[in-house]
Protein backbone atom coordinates (compact mmCIF):
# COMPACT_ATOMS: atom_id res chain seq x y z
CA UNK A 1 0.00 0.00 0.00
CA UNK A 2 2.94 2.18 0.78
CA UNK A 3 4.79 1.81 -2.17
CA UNK A 4 2.78 1.95 -5.10
CA UNK A 5 1.14 5.21 -3.02
CA UNK A 6 2.63 7.48 -5.38
CA UNK A 7 1.81 6.19 -8.59
CA UNK A 8 -0.88 7.78 -10.72
CA UNK A 9 -4.23 5.39 -10.89
CA UNK A 10 -5.97 8.48 -11.82
CA UNK A 11 -7.01 7.11 -15.73
CA UNK A 12 -7.83 3.60 -14.39
CA UNK A 13 -11.02 2.64 -13.08
CA UNK A 14 -11.76 0.45 -10.07
CA UNK A 15 -12.16 -2.37 -11.29
CA UNK A 16 -9.30 -1.85 -13.32
CA UNK A 17 -7.07 -1.05 -11.05
CA UNK A 18 -7.84 -4.23 -9.18
CA UNK A 19 -7.46 -5.85 -11.95
CA UNK A 20 -3.88 -4.21 -12.36
CA UNK A 21 -3.13 -4.70 -8.77
CA UNK A 22 -4.50 -8.26 -9.08
CA UNK A 23 -1.99 -8.27 -12.01
CA UNK A 24 0.57 -7.13 -10.30
CA UNK A 25 0.46 -8.96 -6.77
CA UNK A 26 0.08 -11.89 -7.81
CA UNK A 27 1.11 -14.96 -5.26
CA UNK A 28 5.04 -15.17 -6.50
CA UNK A 29 5.17 -11.45 -5.92
CA UNK A 30 3.87 -11.68 -2.46
CA UNK A 31 6.15 -14.57 -1.97
CA UNK A 32 9.20 -12.65 -2.78
CA UNK A 33 7.69 -9.14 -0.49
CA UNK A 34 7.54 -12.22 2.26
CA UNK A 35 10.83 -13.16 2.04
CA UNK A 36 12.12 -9.65 1.34
CA UNK A 37 10.33 -8.71 4.61
CA UNK A 38 11.25 -11.39 6.57
CA UNK A 39 15.23 -11.34 5.50
CA UNK A 40 14.97 -7.54 6.73
CA UNK A 41 13.10 -8.41 10.03
CA UNK A 42 15.53 -10.56 10.83
CA UNK A 43 18.57 -8.36 10.17
CA UNK A 44 16.62 -5.38 12.17
CA UNK A 45 16.72 -8.40 14.67
CA UNK A 46 19.85 -8.93 14.27
CA UNK A 47 21.33 -5.83 15.08
CA UNK A 48 18.42 -4.72 17.88
CA UNK A 49 19.64 -8.44 19.58
CA UNK A 50 23.79 -7.23 19.23
CA UNK A 51 23.22 -3.97 20.33
CA UNK A 52 20.98 -4.93 23.52
CA UNK A 53 23.43 -7.69 24.37
CA UNK A 54 26.33 -4.94 24.25
CA UNK A 55 23.75 -2.55 26.39
CA UNK A 56 23.16 -5.87 28.28
CA UNK A 57 26.92 -6.66 28.77
CA UNK A 58 27.75 -3.09 30.17
CA UNK A 59 24.61 -3.25 32.44
CA UNK A 60 25.60 -6.17 33.92
CA UNK A 61 29.24 -4.77 34.37
CA UNK A 62 28.13 -2.04 36.07
CA UNK A 63 25.60 -3.90 38.21
CA UNK A 64 28.11 -6.08 39.25
CA UNK A 65 30.70 -3.77 40.03
CA UNK A 66 28.00 -1.80 41.85
CA UNK A 67 26.61 -4.99 43.67
CA UNK A 68 30.27 -5.35 44.25
CA UNK A 69 30.79 -2.06 46.23
CA UNK A 70 27.90 -2.22 48.15
CA UNK A 71 28.43 -5.50 49.53
CA UNK A 72 31.96 -4.68 50.56
CA UNK A 73 30.70 -1.67 51.84
CA UNK A 74 27.68 -3.81 53.67
CA UNK A 75 29.99 -6.63 54.81
CA UNK A 76 33.26 -3.90 56.23
CA UNK A 77 30.30 -2.43 58.26
CA UNK A 78 29.12 -5.72 59.55
CA UNK A 79 32.66 -6.88 60.59
CA UNK A 80 33.03 -4.08 62.41
CA UNK A 81 30.08 -3.98 64.15
CA UNK A 82 30.84 -7.83 65.15
CA UNK A 83 33.48 -7.72 65.83
CA UNK A 84 32.99 -4.45 68.51
CA UNK A 85 30.06 -6.79 69.79
CA UNK A 86 32.25 -9.67 70.03
CA UNK A 87 35.15 -8.13 71.85
CA UNK A 88 33.03 -6.55 74.20
CA UNK A 89 31.41 -9.94 75.02
CA UNK A 90 34.08 -11.74 75.04
CA UNK A 91 35.53 -9.40 77.42
CA UNK A 92 32.85 -9.55 79.55
CA UNK A 93 33.06 -13.34 79.30
CA UNK A 94 36.65 -13.58 80.29
CA UNK A 95 36.43 -11.41 83.43
CA UNK A 96 33.18 -13.49 84.74
CA UNK A 97 35.37 -16.54 84.17
CA UNK A 98 38.52 -15.53 85.30
CA UNK A 99 36.87 -14.35 88.64
CA UNK A 100 34.95 -17.29 88.67
CA UNK A 101 38.52 -19.51 88.42
CA UNK A 102 39.96 -17.08 91.07
CA UNK A 103 37.53 -18.41 93.06
CA UNK A 104 37.76 -21.82 92.39
CA UNK A 105 41.62 -21.75 92.54
CA UNK A 106 41.42 -20.19 95.82
CA UNK A 107 38.89 -22.66 97.44
CA UNK A 108 41.08 -25.30 95.82
CA UNK A 109 44.15 -24.34 97.50
CA UNK A 110 42.93 -24.05 101.10
CA UNK A 111 41.57 -27.52 100.16
CA UNK A 112 44.71 -28.63 99.34
CA UNK A 113 46.87 -26.54 102.01
CA UNK A 114 44.05 -28.46 104.53
CA UNK A 115 44.66 -31.73 103.06
CA UNK A 116 48.54 -31.26 103.42
CA UNK A 117 48.51 -30.03 107.22
CA UNK A 118 46.19 -33.22 107.66
CA UNK A 119 48.49 -35.59 105.88
CA UNK A 120 51.80 -34.00 107.46
CA UNK A 121 50.19 -34.53 111.04
CA UNK A 122 49.14 -38.01 109.79
CA UNK A 123 52.74 -39.09 108.27
CA UNK A 124 54.13 -37.63 111.51
CA UNK A 125 52.04 -39.77 113.87
CA UNK A 126 52.84 -42.65 111.88
CA UNK A 127 56.46 -42.28 111.91
CA UNK A 128 56.21 -42.16 115.65
CA UNK A 129 53.74 -45.10 115.67
CA UNK A 130 56.67 -47.10 113.41
CA UNK A 131 59.40 -45.75 115.55
CA UNK A 132 58.02 -47.16 118.53
CA UNK A 133 57.09 -50.54 116.50
CA UNK A 134 60.20 -50.53 115.23
CA UNK A 135 62.34 -50.00 118.80
CA UNK A 136 60.02 -52.32 120.20
CA UNK A 137 60.47 -55.29 117.07
CA UNK A 138 64.16 -54.31 117.45
CA UNK A 139 64.35 -55.40 120.98
CA UNK A 140 61.92 -58.53 120.44
CA UNK A 141 64.19 -59.50 117.11
CA UNK A 142 67.06 -58.90 119.69
CA UNK A 143 65.43 -61.27 122.16
CA UNK A 144 64.98 -63.91 119.59
CA UNK A 145 68.00 -63.73 117.81
CA UNK A 146 69.56 -64.41 121.27
CA UNK A 147 67.83 -67.08 121.88
CA UNK A 148 68.30 -68.71 118.43
CA UNK A 149 72.07 -68.02 118.92
CA UNK A 150 72.26 -70.38 122.17
CA UNK A 151 69.68 -72.54 120.62
CA UNK A 152 72.32 -73.23 117.83
CA UNK A 153 75.11 -73.33 120.18
CA UNK A 154 73.21 -76.36 121.88
CA UNK A 155 72.16 -78.03 118.77
CA UNK A 156 75.78 -77.38 117.47
CA UNK A 157 77.44 -78.74 120.75
CA UNK A 158 75.16 -81.80 120.17
CA UNK A 159 76.02 -82.65 116.58
CA UNK A 160 79.66 -82.10 117.46
CA UNK A 161 78.77 -84.55 120.22
CA UNK A 162 77.49 -86.86 117.92
CA UNK A 163 80.17 -86.75 115.31
CA UNK A 164 82.68 -87.84 118.15
CA UNK A 165 80.44 -90.85 118.61
CA UNK A 166 79.93 -91.66 114.77
CA UNK A 167 83.54 -91.19 114.32
CA UNK A 168 84.18 -93.30 117.06
CA UNK A 169 82.26 -95.84 115.70
CA UNK A 170 83.33 -95.84 112.44
CA UNK A 171 86.36 -96.58 114.02
CA UNK A 172 85.46 -99.50 115.42
CA UNK A 173 83.74 -100.62 112.50
CA UNK A 174 87.05 -99.39 110.02
CA UNK A 175 88.86 -101.80 112.48
CA UNK A 176 86.32 -104.73 112.75
CA UNK A 177 86.03 -104.74 109.19
CA UNK A 178 89.54 -104.48 108.98
CA UNK A 179 89.94 -107.59 111.12
CA UNK A 180 87.35 -109.12 108.56
CA UNK A 181 89.29 -108.31 105.60
CA UNK A 182 92.53 -109.97 107.26
CA UNK A 183 90.39 -113.12 108.09
CA UNK A 184 88.80 -113.58 104.59
CA UNK A 185 91.84 -112.42 102.93
CA UNK A 186 93.57 -115.44 104.87
CA UNK A 187 89.95 -118.07 103.85
CA UNK A 188 90.51 -116.87 100.24
CA UNK A 189 93.99 -117.54 99.91
CA UNK A 190 93.52 -121.10 101.35
CA UNK A 191 90.46 -121.43 99.34
CA UNK A 192 92.48 -120.18 96.15
CA UNK A 193 95.00 -122.31 97.02
CA UNK A 194 93.24 -125.47 97.14
CA UNK A 195 91.16 -124.59 94.19
CA UNK A 196 94.39 -124.23 92.37
CA UNK A 197 95.33 -127.83 92.77
CA UNK A 198 92.19 -128.53 92.02
CA UNK A 199 92.05 -127.53 88.79
CA UNK A 200 96.05 -128.26 88.33
CA UNK A 201 95.25 -131.41 88.77
CA UNK A 202 92.42 -131.57 86.66
CA UNK A 203 94.20 -129.78 84.24
CA UNK A 204 96.72 -132.20 84.20
CA UNK A 205 94.45 -135.43 83.83
CA UNK A 206 92.73 -133.25 80.96
CA UNK A 207 96.47 -132.35 79.52
CA UNK A 208 97.42 -135.94 79.06
CA UNK A 209 93.85 -136.83 77.54
CA UNK A 210 94.46 -133.63 75.46
CA UNK A 211 97.95 -135.03 74.57
CA UNK A 212 96.73 -138.28 73.79
CA UNK A 213 93.79 -136.86 71.69
CA UNK A 214 96.20 -135.00 69.75
CA UNK A 215 98.49 -137.65 69.08
CA UNK A 216 95.99 -140.42 67.76
CA UNK A 217 94.06 -137.88 65.53
CA UNK A 218 97.85 -136.80 64.44
CA UNK A 219 98.67 -140.33 63.80
CA UNK A 220 95.74 -141.85 62.46
CA UNK A 221 96.65 -140.94 58.74
CA UNK A 222 100.28 -141.57 59.28
CA UNK A 223 100.46 -145.12 58.89
CA UNK A 224 99.01 -147.49 56.07
CA UNK A 225 98.57 -151.20 56.64
CA UNK A 226 102.15 -152.33 55.13
CA UNK A 227 103.80 -149.51 57.24
CA UNK A 228 102.10 -151.11 60.70
CA UNK A 229 102.47 -154.26 59.65
CA UNK A 230 106.09 -155.53 61.26
CA UNK A 231 104.84 -153.28 64.59
CA UNK A 232 102.08 -155.73 64.36
CA UNK A 233 104.04 -158.91 64.22
CA UNK A 234 106.54 -157.79 66.73
CA UNK A 235 103.80 -157.21 68.85
CA UNK A 236 102.30 -160.46 68.39
CA UNK A 237 106.08 -161.84 68.96
CA UNK A 238 105.75 -160.41 72.02
CA UNK A 239 102.21 -162.21 72.90
CA UNK A 240 103.10 -165.54 70.92
CA UNK A 241 103.04 -167.63 74.09
CA UNK A 242 100.05 -166.47 75.28
CA UNK A 243 97.91 -167.00 71.51
CA UNK A 244 99.33 -170.67 72.20
CA UNK A 245 98.33 -171.14 75.15
CA UNK A 246 94.84 -170.22 74.06
CA UNK A 247 95.18 -172.32 71.00
CA UNK A 248 95.52 -175.18 72.66
CA UNK A 249 92.47 -174.63 75.24
CA UNK B 1 92.62 -190.63 45.26
CA UNK B 2 94.01 -192.51 47.77
CA UNK B 3 95.67 -189.68 49.67
CA UNK B 4 92.72 -187.99 49.48
CA UNK B 5 91.24 -190.72 51.70
CA UNK B 6 93.99 -190.86 54.18
CA UNK B 7 93.92 -186.62 54.75
CA UNK B 8 91.34 -185.28 57.21
CA UNK B 9 90.53 -181.62 57.76
CA UNK B 10 93.62 -181.42 60.69
CA UNK B 11 96.00 -182.33 58.16
CA UNK B 12 95.49 -179.77 55.68
CA UNK B 13 97.89 -177.08 54.63
CA UNK B 14 96.13 -173.86 54.11
CA UNK B 15 97.76 -172.12 51.43
CA UNK B 16 98.98 -167.99 52.03
CA UNK B 17 95.79 -166.86 49.33
CA UNK B 18 93.42 -168.84 52.12
CA UNK B 19 93.21 -166.27 54.74
CA UNK B 20 89.65 -166.28 56.30
CA UNK B 21 86.73 -168.27 56.93
CA UNK B 22 85.07 -167.19 53.95
CA UNK B 23 87.91 -167.91 51.55
CA UNK B 24 87.28 -171.81 52.66
CA UNK B 25 83.95 -171.50 51.99
CA UNK B 26 84.65 -170.19 49.16
CA UNK B 27 86.45 -173.46 48.43
CA UNK B 28 83.99 -175.40 49.57
CA UNK B 29 81.78 -174.21 46.98
CA UNK B 30 84.51 -174.58 44.26
CA UNK B 31 84.69 -177.83 44.75
CA UNK B 32 80.78 -178.70 44.98
CA UNK B 33 80.39 -176.69 41.89
CA UNK B 34 83.42 -179.08 40.17
CA UNK B 35 82.42 -182.14 41.26
CA UNK B 36 78.93 -181.49 40.21
CA UNK B 37 80.35 -180.44 36.79
CA UNK B 38 82.84 -183.48 36.56
CA UNK B 39 79.72 -185.90 38.17
CA UNK B 40 77.98 -184.44 35.21
CA UNK B 41 80.47 -185.01 32.07
CA UNK B 42 81.23 -188.57 33.23
CA UNK B 43 77.16 -189.46 32.90
CA UNK B 44 77.16 -187.72 29.79
CA UNK B 45 80.35 -189.22 28.59
CA UNK B 46 78.91 -192.58 29.65
CA UNK B 47 76.11 -191.52 26.45
CA UNK B 48 78.18 -190.79 24.08
CA UNK B 49 77.83 -187.20 23.85
CA UNK B 50 80.69 -185.05 23.39
CA UNK B 51 82.63 -184.90 26.33
CA UNK B 52 82.83 -181.18 28.17
CA UNK B 53 85.99 -179.12 28.45
CA UNK B 54 87.97 -179.50 32.09
CA UNK B 55 86.89 -176.80 34.23
CA UNK B 56 89.09 -174.53 35.27
CA UNK B 57 89.95 -174.03 39.10
CA UNK B 58 90.69 -171.11 41.22
CA UNK B 59 94.33 -169.48 42.01
CA UNK B 60 92.93 -170.74 45.79
CA UNK B 61 91.85 -174.08 45.19
CA UNK B 62 95.17 -174.98 42.82
CA UNK B 63 96.94 -174.10 45.84
CA UNK B 64 95.60 -175.73 47.81
CA UNK B 65 95.36 -178.83 45.88
CA UNK B 66 99.22 -178.44 45.17
CA UNK B 67 100.49 -177.73 49.14
CA UNK B 68 97.84 -180.41 49.96
CA UNK B 69 98.90 -182.88 46.77
CA UNK B 70 94.94 -183.41 46.12
CA UNK B 71 93.41 -184.30 42.59
CA UNK B 72 89.82 -183.90 41.86
CA UNK B 73 89.95 -186.28 39.46
CA UNK B 74 87.85 -189.46 41.34
CA UNK B 75 84.19 -188.97 42.48
CA UNK B 76 84.83 -190.41 45.73
CA UNK B 77 87.66 -188.42 46.56
CA UNK B 78 86.28 -185.30 45.73
CA UNK B 79 83.08 -186.28 47.72
CA UNK B 80 85.68 -186.50 50.91
CA UNK B 81 87.33 -183.40 50.01
CA UNK B 82 84.14 -181.73 50.30
CA UNK B 83 83.02 -183.34 53.13
CA UNK B 84 86.32 -182.72 54.87
CA UNK B 85 86.40 -178.70 53.66
CA UNK B 86 82.98 -178.32 55.39
CA UNK B 87 84.76 -179.76 58.75
CA UNK B 88 87.66 -177.84 58.04
CA UNK B 89 85.52 -174.34 57.86
CA UNK B 90 83.89 -175.18 61.16
CA UNK B 91 86.81 -176.52 63.20
CA UNK B 92 89.67 -174.56 62.17
CA UNK B 93 90.96 -171.42 64.87
CA UNK B 94 89.34 -168.18 63.75
CA UNK B 95 91.38 -165.05 65.29
CA UNK B 96 89.69 -162.13 64.84
CA UNK B 97 91.91 -159.07 64.33
CA UNK B 98 90.64 -155.62 64.23
CA UNK B 99 92.98 -152.69 62.28
CA UNK B 100 93.17 -149.44 62.71
CA UNK B 101 93.36 -148.77 58.49
CA UNK B 102 91.69 -151.14 56.17
CA UNK B 103 94.01 -154.24 55.52
CA UNK B 104 94.80 -155.38 52.28
CA UNK B 105 94.79 -158.99 51.08
CA UNK B 106 98.85 -158.86 50.86
CA UNK B 107 99.15 -158.30 54.82
CA UNK B 108 96.52 -160.30 55.69
CA UNK B 109 98.54 -163.02 53.94
CA UNK B 110 101.26 -162.16 55.22
CA UNK B 111 99.72 -162.50 59.37
CA UNK B 112 98.07 -165.44 58.03
CA UNK B 113 101.46 -166.90 57.26
CA UNK B 114 103.19 -165.40 60.59
CA UNK B 115 99.98 -166.83 62.59
CA UNK B 116 100.70 -170.58 61.07
CA UNK B 117 103.97 -170.91 61.21
CA UNK B 118 104.04 -169.38 64.71
CA UNK B 119 100.99 -170.43 66.53
CA UNK B 120 98.69 -172.78 64.42
CA UNK B 121 98.77 -174.21 61.41
CA UNK B 122 95.40 -173.59 59.89
CA UNK B 123 95.04 -170.34 61.50
CA UNK B 124 92.56 -168.36 59.92
CA UNK B 125 92.06 -164.79 60.06
CA UNK B 126 88.43 -161.96 60.57
CA UNK B 127 89.32 -159.02 60.14
CA UNK B 128 87.59 -155.77 61.31
CA UNK B 129 88.55 -151.89 61.11
CA UNK B 130 88.21 -149.47 63.85
CA UNK B 131 90.26 -146.37 63.07
CA UNK B 132 90.27 -144.98 67.10
CA UNK B 133 92.69 -147.89 67.31
CA UNK B 134 95.11 -145.54 65.67
CA UNK B 135 97.76 -148.07 64.83
CA UNK B 136 98.62 -151.68 65.69
CA UNK B 137 95.87 -154.83 65.84
CA UNK B 138 92.70 -155.77 68.53
CA UNK B 139 93.26 -158.83 68.68
CA UNK B 140 91.08 -161.79 69.92
CA UNK B 141 91.55 -165.48 70.33
CA UNK B 142 89.25 -168.05 71.47
CA UNK B 143 89.21 -167.42 74.62
CA UNK B 144 91.83 -163.92 74.99
CA UNK B 145 91.88 -160.48 74.06
CA UNK B 146 95.45 -158.82 73.16
CA UNK B 147 95.02 -155.18 72.59
CA UNK B 148 97.86 -154.40 70.70
CA UNK B 149 97.17 -150.72 69.10
CA UNK B 150 98.61 -147.88 69.36
CA UNK B 151 95.93 -146.36 71.65
CA UNK B 152 95.99 -148.55 74.22
CA UNK B 153 99.99 -148.42 74.17
CA UNK B 154 99.23 -144.47 75.01
CA UNK B 155 96.39 -145.22 77.28
CA UNK B 156 98.66 -147.69 79.19
CA UNK B 157 101.20 -144.48 79.29
CA UNK B 158 99.12 -142.00 80.48
CA UNK B 159 99.97 -142.07 84.10
CA UNK B 160 103.28 -141.64 83.43
CA UNK B 161 102.53 -138.28 81.00
CA UNK B 162 100.66 -137.53 84.36
CA UNK B 163 103.28 -138.12 86.74
CA UNK B 164 105.92 -135.92 83.62
CA UNK B 165 103.30 -133.04 83.65
CA UNK B 166 103.77 -132.61 87.52
CA UNK B 167 107.22 -132.52 87.60
CA UNK B 168 106.89 -129.85 85.07
CA UNK B 169 104.52 -127.38 87.33
CA UNK B 170 106.93 -128.64 90.65
CA UNK B 171 109.98 -127.44 88.60
CA UNK B 172 108.07 -123.76 87.50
Amino acid sequence: MGLFQHKDHKGLTDAEAFEAEQHFFDENFREELRNHGRLYFEKVIKENGKIFKEDLDATITSVNTTLKEHTDKQLEEAIASIKAELKEHVTTQLDGQFSEFSKAAKESQDVALKSLTDSADNLKKQHEDLASTLQKSIANQSLMLESLFQENMNKIAAVKEANDAALKSLNQSLEELKQQNEQITEVLEKKIATQEEAIITAFEGNMAQVVEHYLLDALSDQYDMKAQLPSIIKQMELNKQAMVDDMKL
Amino acid sequence: MSETEAKTYENFVLPARVVSRIDVSRLVSEVEWIDGELTAAAVRSKTGKEEPAQPTYSDQLNDFLKENKLSLEDSRGRSDLIKELRLLKDKVPVIHMTFAVPADHESLQELAQWLRTEVHPQALIAAGLQPSLVAGVYLRTPNHIHDLSLRAVLKGKRDSLVKELETLRVRQ
